[in-house]
């Protein structure tokens, strides 16, 4: 291919210009969006993105460029711009990148129902039979959107230490909006569901039960939902809850560029320092991966998007935090190698620092064990509302789908229960882990500048928290 | 590129869709990225997407096409979609051409500007002049050219050029302050000043103390007050509102902020977001979203438009309309005047993670970041941290008091995601909450 060729020359000729090191990686995305409000099928977005980065360092400075022309001469030019930009930097301490070994590989998430197979018309039904089903249990649902979304993306990575990486990784995401009405009263969510693979995720997903399952939640919830309790009590959160915790309040502020101040202008830093390594930040219970390989987790991938091979990172383990997401640039400012954490949305933005399926992991409690052992207190199996502050340390998280525990058993169903706690009060509230772990809700995780919106995994397992103040 | 816009168009109406937009954009843009004082890495753009928009007996398919060399390929492969896909029954048509453009005026220095490292340096070292230790942030040259053909007569040409300058100064991990810089003309781009608001509220926020609950009178300054009026721009939307994603369904011509609150889209006035034309090709005009506190209309291209039985504001999207450049009509009191008024309160100086519990209801909660200081007659008493303001939107907007005579444009990494003209404001009896012991 022509395009693979380019990336090779992109490399080559940005050495010749005096890049220490150069990269450079060719992505072509497919993108499928099918747009359903109201029953109507708005819109249908089809997209084809392809194009060149190229990044390299010169002079100790990092320069980065992009271009969607797959003529050799506007790639040449962009080369000759990428490396003048790096020179320009004049940096005090030059940019370095420990080593690491060239790797010449090929990969492939495996699809069993290929997308490319599956006829837009099919792809289109599966929205409108749910929305029917949803319809279709007489609920007043005023506004109802969802988004069903198909991505494959074919990439061709290439090092100046000699690494030639392909890649091909579909993927599929449900995201759907519901507002129930009853009595004058509103109940709203968000559910946004991931699987790298093929079509076979409408199936293992379940995504019409789910749909269906969370309709009917909320309607009981506006039918027999009482003012959430205000106090300290125990908490029991569902996977849905223990992933955004995982996500936010263990993933982000490990992330290392933060730790070490290079996002401190948008996405921000961290209340972990390098010297925090080692430090309890949660109950001995409390164990927090990281994982691109997890098979059908959305941000699956076997090397990242500088060549380095994916592993599972414990960030926190048992309560101590253990390790940070790192990629090259990050490892050699502290003294460390890359653990592959490296990832960028599109050929046209760098790669950074980047969680990818992040989630509580799952010990030996049930469900109901967990709950049983809670005399007063609340179950809050999903959320609506969620925030964070910059530095990873104030966290909030309203309840959606929430009930009363009362002696031991779930009982009535509770609107907005608030968990507005800190960092180290959360997870060392947690004194059970559950065995009962998903890793297929999907979030669009927010970095960068430019913004890179990209695809991570929230999961975990259910986890009991002693003796919080929830509202 | 006018011939790759039209090309697109007349191969789609060729192969019978009723309606086709073809915006072919050149991005030509630039930046450098800097932190810890010093630039970690520059990025520069050469891409060329036409963003493509067709109808097909009322089935709607939107593209970016990438590879201009396969157009037709391309476009007969959207046609051959959008025959397989369903019928759109509230799609109502794009505005009839064609329409006269203003001029685009654009600034050579801007255009010719090739390296932005002097505007970082000025702006970080005025941050380290006010006792900032740790400066962060983006420099932007924007570049873009648009070659815009519709079926429907449209056909127009649009340079948009601006420079942006975001920095974050610290004196510590939790003493910081943020500024920006805006501008479509090089001579009136002043990251000195950016960099300078960002360390004086980094230095005044030393040494913070975790907040406290309650109600607070706040003294908005234009960074987080640019928030609120992004949030009351991106709700307006008649496509978010019929989505559910609005608490403004069913307002208009109902009061949805304090008599003092006026609020205005225009996409034709100077601004970094300044455009020619519409996604429908339509020229942006001068349009009131709130005046004087009441809702006056929602924003809108032909389909919402015709839902709503009225006229499109000019404000398309490929899909859903969306604001320009939004601008808070200034106030009558000068910035003194505003915090006089604040006998005890908060001064908020910036925000992030904005997030609804009910976007029906506008119940909210935003996370202020960087400098929070505690008021006192007009005087800053001391710093805080650590708080949340939780809130409802319309109850927030209604709670205006007072603006500022003078405005600042300002945008910020998702929270102010349209260039946005905001000034200071006094809000009385804000929701304050914080992390439970």
């Amino acid at each position: 291919m022509v395009e693979l060729d380019l990336v090779d020359f992109a490399v080559d000729y940005a050495r010749q210009k005096g890049a220490s090191y150069a990269e450079a990686r060719y992505e072509h995305q497919t993108n499928e969006d099918f747009i359903l409000k109201n029953s109507v099928l708005d819109a249908l977005y089809f997209g084809e993105d392809a194009g060149i980065g190229v990044r390299v360092l010169a002079n100790g400075g990092l320069g980065f460029g992009a271009t969607n022309s797959m003529a050799k001469g506007d790639v040449k030019a962009l080369v000759d711009d990428t490396v003048k930009i790096a020179k320009a930097a004049h940096r005090k301490d030059p940019i370095v990148f420990p080593p690491e070994n060239p790797v010449v590989t090929n990969w492939s998430v495996p699809q069993v129902k290929k997308l490319s197979n599956v006829p837009v018309e099919e792809k289109i039904e599966e929205i409108l039979h749910i929305d029917r089903e949803l319809m279709d249990l007489k609920f007043k649902i005023p506004a109802r959107f969802f988004q069903q979304s198909n991505k494959q993306i074919d990439k061709y990575f290439v090092n100046s230490e000699g690494s030639k990486i392909r890649s091909f990784s579909p993927r599929v995401r449900l995201f759907y909006f519901l507002t129930v009405q009853h009595n004058g009263n509103v109940e709203q969510t968000y559910q946004n569901y991931g699987w790298s693979g093929g079509w076979e995720a409408v199936n293992e997903l379940q995504m019409r039960r789910r749909v269906i399952d969370e309709a009917k939640s909320m309607e009981n919830s506006l039918e027999h939902g009482k003012k959430s309790p205000e106090g300290k009590m125990d908490l029991v959160v569902g996977p849905q809850v223990s992933g955004i915790a995982a996500h936010e309040s263990c993933g982000h502020p490990t992330e290392a560029d933060r730790v070490l101040g290079r996002e401190a202008a948008q996405a921000g830093k961290s209340f972990i320092t390098p010297a925090s390594i080692g430090q309890r930040v949660g109950s001995p219970v409390v164990n927090v991966c990281d994982d691109p390989t997890i098979e059908h987790g959305i941000a699956f991938y076997a090397y990242d998007d500088e060549g380095v091979k994916a592993r599972r990172r414990y960030l926190y383990k048992d309560g101590i935090i253990n390790e940070f997401l790192q990629n090259r640039e990050t490892a050699a400012i502290l003294g460390t190698r890359s653990n592959g954490s490296a990832r960028a949305t599109t050929y046209n933005v760098e790669a950074i620092v980047r969680m990818a399926n992040t989630y509580v992991e799952p010990k030996d409690w049930g469900l109901d064990e967990m709950i049983s052992g809670v005399k007063f207190g609340v179950y809050m199996k999903s959320f609506m509302e969620w925030n964070i502050d910059d530095k990873r340390y104030n966290a909030k998280y309203a309840g959606r789908e929430a009930y009363l525990i009362e002696n031991g058993q779930v009982t009535t169903p509770v609107r907005k229960t608030v968990i507005e706690l800190t960092t180290p009060t959360f997870w060392g509230a947690v004194d059970a882990v559950g065995k009962d772990l998903e890793i297929f809700h999907a979030g669009f995780c927010g970095k960068s500048d430019p913004g890179q919106a990209l695809d991570a995994a929230l999961g975990g397992a259910s986890m009991r928290l002693r003796n919080v103040y929830l509202r | 590129m006018e011939d790759y816009a039209e090309r697109i168009v007349d191969k789609a109406i060729a192969l019978g869709c009723q309606d086709a937009v073809a915006d072919v954009a050149v991005n030509r843009s630039y930046q450098i990225r800097f932190a810890q004082n010093q630039i970690v890495i520059s990025n520069r753009w050469r891409e060329t997407t036409a963003s493509v928009f067709l109808v097909y007996k009322k089935r709607v398919v939107a593209s970016d096409i990438k590879d201009l060399t396969k157009i037709d390929p391309q476009v007969e492969n959207l046609v051959r979609i959008a025959k397989a896909s369903q019928e759109n029954p509230d799609y109502a048509g794009i505005a009839k051409g064609p329409f006269k453009y203003d001029r685009p005026a654009v600034d050579k220095k801007i255009i010719d500007l090739s390296d932005g490292s002097d505007h970082v340096q000025a702006a970080v070292n005025a941050a380290l002049a006010e006792g900032a230790n740790e400066c962060a942030g983006s420099f932007w040259k924007y570049d873009e050219e648009h070659y815009l053909r519709t079926s429907n007569g449209a056909r127009g040409v649009d340079r948009r050029a601006s420079l942006y300058l975001s920095i974050r100064a610290l004196v510590s991990l939790e003493s910081s302050g943020h500024g920006v810089a805006c501008a479509t003309k090089a001579s009136q781009f002043d990251p000195e000043k950016a960099g300078h608001k960002a360390g004086k509220i980094a230095a005044l926020a030393k040494n913070p103390v975790g907040g406290e609950a309650g109600k607070f009178d706040i003294v908005f300054d234009p960074l987080i007050f640019g928030s609120l009026i992004d949030q009351v721009g991106g709700r307006t939307g008649a496509w978010t509102v019929m989505a559910g994603l609005s608490p403004y369904a069913k307002k208009l011509g109902k009061k949805v902020a304090s008599s003092e609150v006026t609020i205005i889209d225009d996409g034709s006035a100077d601004s970094i977001g300044r455009k020619r034309f519409d996604a429908e090709g339509v020229p942006p005009k001068r349009h009131a979203i709130v005046n004087k506190g009441i809702l006056k209309t929602y924003l809108h291209n032909t389909s919402t438009a015709k839902k709503f039985k009225t006229k499109t504001t000019g404000n398309a999207g490929l899909i859903s309309p969306d604001a320009h450049a939004l601008f808070c009509k200034p106030g009558t009191w000068t910035r003194d005047e505003i915090f006089e008024e604040c006998k005890d309160g908060l001064w908020l100086t910036n925000t992030w993670y904005t997030r609804y519990q009910s976007y029906v209801t506008g119940d909210f909660s935003t996370i202020p970041r960087d400098g929070i200081f505690r008021i006192k007659n007009g005087e800053v008493v001391g710093t805080w941290k650590d708080i949340r303001l939780t809130d409802n939107l319309i109850n927030v907007w209604k709670s205006v008091e007072g603006l500022s005579k003078n405005v600042d444009q300002v945008q910020w990494w998702g929270e102010v995601y349209v260039p946005t003209f905001a000034p200071y404001a006094l809000a009385r009896g804000i929701g304050i909450t914080r992390s439970a012991e």
